[in-house]
């Protein structure tokens, strides 16, 4: 198992550097073998995480059953976005160059690499310098178009987000000093270690330390007030970047507050951390459907539902249940195959109709199919509707949140989704199934772009069918040892001194 | 009665005010001489400014016809009061005197804010535009560096537990750890920029210069003449001497006092505290060469970081007793 | 009236005290040019703070890492930013929303808040000077404010920059012991961050034609 780790850090790894000299053909099959091996791979780690404590391999690299939950998220992306990538980057081949398409798949690579190594290495320092270094690569992502919007989006994110991850870091530093109490002045930061020694640690430092991390890594998860780069950056990179952001690098910061969550329940007991992701979780869930159903950009409403989702995610920590522990977890995949299959369908109707405004989009599903109809599938999914994953996770967490004693919250919350759920599923329903000529909103006939029917590229249609049947899956039959992996991330998450 | 050889503390005193009074003008003359060597130049004697003041005070006095007996009376009120600061602050002994118990710090600050009141309203009894604005803007500044010297008060004030100089003087000798805890070295800049500020200098002031757009403190004299100007300038150069006293003995460089009335160890205190005023001032003098005025609206900028110096002191002396 | 720190903690706070200054200065720095050198100097007093760590407490790790901090953050950040504005010959005057006085007005306030907020925890300890890691957490405070109310990119990456000095110097009072390995990652990563802003002001330059962020106005709702 331990092999396992090591070729999960190396290889992608490689893959990127070999992207830079090898031509764009065979990186893009590369592209799509790697993130489908490290997809399997992943998956074969679920069963021993299941079962065992921690899988280690030497004292730098980890996992445990919380770990493997966000890198199968990740490496499913990976794989599900080399495929899309392949097909919505050949249409850009002849017009950006082979230097273009070289630095897209190096960073491409790089970009999944270090969010793969993010879960797996061991230890808070670690860990930040994990998620610092996909700030600085998708802040490159998000800029490659070479755009004003790109810009602008890409300045904004790189500053806010790096403001935030010099919270965490001071985060980090303060963890450090509650565990000098313990273990005296030097020692490393490794899990094992902290966890151990969590109920020693001087409480208001590590009061301190949650806070700092919730609002840091918060800045890069998208919690409100912390999230204004987010839709900037996710309607303004290439799409395949927007569907990493979204579903797997979100995900990620959010493992980062779950890892600090894990201590601070150890140290303090739980009514502290958990309030302070509710006041998190709510606000950002509230600003999320507001600003949803005022949204006209297809890319910055999923951006927004993104929002939307790591609201939900810190709520349904904050409810504290294993129950919605568990469904948290599950919404974490849920929401990486839900989210990546709506960008994925957005990717193909912005090609198609060439503008992401959607009053100016009508009849996508004539004149896109497969992709158009599984957009609206996603977004479907994306707002909680049964038989799809989310149906089953959001279920999961209104159940803890009705068992606990503020039984309202999960009230409050279950309004707040239904109001995203209109916003989202109302303009892009209307986008993709009303006819194609029609009175745009404010009456006057505009000239709507009308392209031919057909599919952009068949490998965009693969990405969305590998993610709709995953959302099929965790909908209606998660597997055994899925559920056995949760279960066990959510009791080590729940572990209160 | 004192011992044979020891010095009764009210004649201590007595020789507190005279150092400063019969000091003052050698000091300023060397500083003088100094900055005039730093630039290049011969420069005036080091003893000038007492045959300044000769001259001045056997010169004839000329009152505008609109002062008033505002306009003579000012410039001895500020003398008295700078004969009084001497009396409250360690000028040569490291313990107290029986007088200097009068007024803490704050009463000292006082006293001096009252001479500067009193020769700005004398520049404004004139009549004088450029008198007038001198006075306006000195007191215009001099409410801008209040709250400063209040910050630095208090950071005094809570390091030593009490407002007295020379509590803080004995409090800085007692060990090197209150020479470089924060709280001590910031409240120390500050009051070294509040210095700057009071005793007209670069890049507040040029205390030299006949430009009378840019003049601060200078102006409040241009319409004085003979014995009142002489006390003036006087007054000046004992604030100078009063002001760089505070810094050294207070501040800075409490060592070389008399710590005993020995009549040679307060023998020995006077050429050790004027020694260590020239060293200061010909950083003053150096300064003075280094930096080019500022414009007269920069100077709130100015003063704004002296504030945010003494705040600070004040404020890291809460956090962990720093 | 608190006893005295002792010296090596008077010396540290000091250090830690004079970085808050800088980064006042920094705020009201009207040119990019001399804000880049503050930082220079600041990160110099940082490394010095390292040196002084490794000296009291004998940690060996330290020096390596003062040694890198030196040639990243005194030499090489602030000749990278230099270059760039070398390059861009326009408007080397940084943009302020607010005068000077309000300026720093703000930042007086908001480090009270943060001197404060970490005073308020009562961490005390022999060997760990609480009144450092009160003034690092002024530092980002303030580092928050220069640029928030700087509207350039270059004064924008200095602000992160120094905010990372502030965190730099927190981490040398409180948690001298980390392991050097995870030290030198964190200033590798800073690097990576430095070239990669590096790499965006200019394209922003390129594009704009003004170092100016007025211009960024374009995405919103």
């Amino acid at each position: 198992m331990a092999i396992t780790l090591v070729i999960l850090v190396v290889f992608p790894f490689l893959v990127a550097a070999a992207s830079l000299a090898l031509p764009i053909a065979i990186s893009r099959y590369l592209t799509i073998f790697t993130g489908m091996t490290t997809f399997a791979l992943s998956l074969s780690l679920v069963p021993a995480a299941a079962d065992h404590a921690q899988v280690a391999a030497g004292s730098l690299l980890r996992v445990d059953a919380l770990s493997v939950v966000f890198v199968v998220a990740t490496t499913f992306l990976y794989g599900a976005t080399g495929m899309f990538a392949a097909g919505y980057l050949r249409l850009a081949e002849g017009a950006p160059g082979r230097r273009y398409g070289r630095r897209f798949y190096a960073g491409i690579n790089l970009f999944c690499w270090s969010m793969l190594i993010a879960p797996i290495v061991n230890g808070l320092a670690l860990l930040w310098v994990a998620i610092e270094v996909t700030t600085v690569i998708s802040a490159l992502l998000v800029a490659i178009d070479d755009t004003d919007g790109a810009t602008e989006a890409s300045w904004k994110y790189v500053l806010i987000a790096s403001l935030g991850l010099g919270i965490a870091l001071f985060a980090t530093i303060i963890m450090y000093y509650a565990g000098t109490t313990v273990f005296g002045a030097a020692y490393n930061l490794s899990f094992t270690k902290l966890l151990a020694g969590a109920r020693h640690f001087p409480p208001d430092v590590v009061r301190l330390s949650f806070v700092l991390a919730v609002l840091g890594f918060g800045t890069k998860m998208g919690l409100f007030p912390v999230h204004t780069w987010l839709p900037d950056a996710h309607s303004e990179a290439p799409t395949p970047i927007s569907a990493l952001l979204s579903g797997a690098l979100l995900a990620v910061s959010f493992y980062a507050i779950l890892r600090y969550y894990q201590i601070a329940v150890r140290s303090l007991g739980s009514n502290f951390p958990r309030n302070v992701l509710l006041i998190f979780g709510l606000a950002s869930l509230l600003i999320a459907a507001l600003y949803l159903l005022s949204q006209h950009d297809l890319k910055r409403l999923l951006a927004y539902s993104s929002v939307e989702h790591m609201g939900i995610l810190a709520i349904g920590m904050s409810f504290g249940a294993p129950i919605a522990i568990v469904g948290v977890l599950l919404h974490v995949l849920a929401h990486a195959a839900a989210k990546g299959t709506a960008f994925f369908g957005a990717g193909s109707v912005v090609r198609k109709f060439g503008t992401k405004d959607m009053r100016r989009i009508r009849g996508g599903i004539e004149a896109l199919p497969w992709s158009g109809s599984m957009l609206v599938v996603a977004v479907l999914a994306l707002s909680g509707m049964p038989p799809f994953g989310i149906f089953r996770s959001e279920f999961l967490i209104v159940e803890g949140g009705m068992s606990d004693p503020r039984e309202e919250i999960a009230a409050l919350m279950v309004v707040l989704i239904t109001l995203a759920f209109f916003g989202l599923s109302w303009y892009t329903t209307r986008t993709m199934l009303s006819p194609k000529q029609g009175s745009s909103d404010d009456g006057q006939t505009l000239a709507l772009p009308t392209p031919a029917k057909g599919e952009v590229s068949n490998w965009i249609v693969a990405a969305m069918v590998a993610g709709a049947l995953a959302l099929v899956i965790l909908g209606v039959h998660p597997p055994a040892q899925l559920g056995h992996l949760l279960s066990r991330a959510s009791a080590e998450l729940a572990v209160v001194r | 009665m004192a011992a044979l050889g020891t010095v009764a503390p009210r004649i201590v005193q007595a020789l507190q005010v005279a150092t400063i009074v019969l000091g003052a003008p050698l000091v300023s003359g060397i500083i003088s001489h100094v900055e005039a060597r730093l630039q290049g130049r011969r420069g005036p004697r080091m003893l000038q400014p007492y045959y300044d003041l000769a001259k001045l005070f056997r010169k004839e006095t000329v009152v505008s016809e609109d002062a008033s007996w505002v306009f003579l009376v000012a410039p001895v009120i500020a003398f008295v009061c700078y004969l009084v600061v001497p009396l409250l602050i360690p000028v040569l002994t490291t313990y107290g005197l029986p007088l200097g118990y009068m007024g803490d710090i704050l009463g000292g600050g006082f006293v001096l804010a009252l001479a500067g009141f009193s020769v700005a309203l004398a520049g404004t009894e004139s009549g004088a535009p450029y008198a007038q604005l001198g006075g306006s803007r000195a007191m215009t500044f001099g409410a801008l560096v209040e709250p400063t010297i209040l910050f630095v008060v208090f950071a005094v004030a809570l390091i030593t537990g009490t407002d007295l100089p020379y509590a803080l003087a004995a409090t800085v000798r007692s060990s090197t750890s209150e020479i470089v805890r924060p709280a001590h070295v910031l409240a120390a800049l500050a009051f070294f920029l509040v210095v700057l500020v009071d005793t007209g200098r670069i890049p507040v002031e040029t205390h030299t210069g006949t430009l009378e757009f840019g003049m601060i403190d200078e102006a409040r004299t241009l319409e004085h003449s003979g014995a009142p100007l002489a006390l003036l300038k006087w007054g000046a150069a004992m604030k100078q001497l009063i002001l760089y006293t505070i810094l050294i003995n207070v501040f800075v460089a409490p060592w070389g006092l008399a710590g005993t009335s020995k009549l040679s160890s307060v023998m020995l205190a006077i050429p050790s505290l004027l020694g260590k005023a020239i060293v200061l001032g010909c950083i003053f003098a150096v300064i003075d060469n280094l930096f080019s005025k500022l414009r007269l609206f920069k100077i709130t900028e100015f003063i704004a970081s002296a504030f945010l110096l003494a705040v600070l002191a004040v404020l890291v002396y809460y956090v962990g007793g720093g | 009236m608190a006893p005295a720190p002792s010296t090596y903690a008077g010396v540290a706070d000091v250090a830690a005290v004079l970085v808050l200054l800088t980064e006042f200065a920094m705020l009201r720095a009207p040119l990019l040019r001399s804000q880049v050198r503050l930082y220079a100097f600041q990160s110099l007093v940082v490394t010095g703070l390292a040196v002084d760590i490794a000296v009291v407490r004998h940690v060996g790790d330290l020096y390596a890492l003062a040694i890198v901090s030196f040639v990243l953050k005194v030499v090489l950040v602030p000749g990278l930013v230099l270059r760039l504005l070398g390059d861009a010959d326009m408007d080397l005057a940084g943009s302020s929303v607010l005068g000077v006085a309000s300026m720093i007005l703000i930042a007086l306030a908001v480090s009270a808040f943060g001197f404060f907020a970490v005073g308020s925890l009562q961490v005390h300890s022999a060997a760990l000077p609480t009144t450092a890691l009160a003034i690092a957490a002024a530092v980002i405070l303030v580092a928050f404010v220069l640029i928030i109310l700087r509207a350039d990119v270059v004064s924008q990456a200095i602000g992160f920059f120094s905010l990372e000095n502030g965190v730099s110097v927190a981490s040398l009072v409180v948690a001298a012991g980390l392991p050097l390995v995870v030290e030198v990652a964190f200033l590798f990563d800073l690097l990576v961050a430095v070239v990669v802003f590096g790499v965006i002001m200019r394209v922003h330059h390129d594009r704009a034609n003004t170092l100016s962020t007025e211009k960024l106005d374009r995405l919103k709702g």
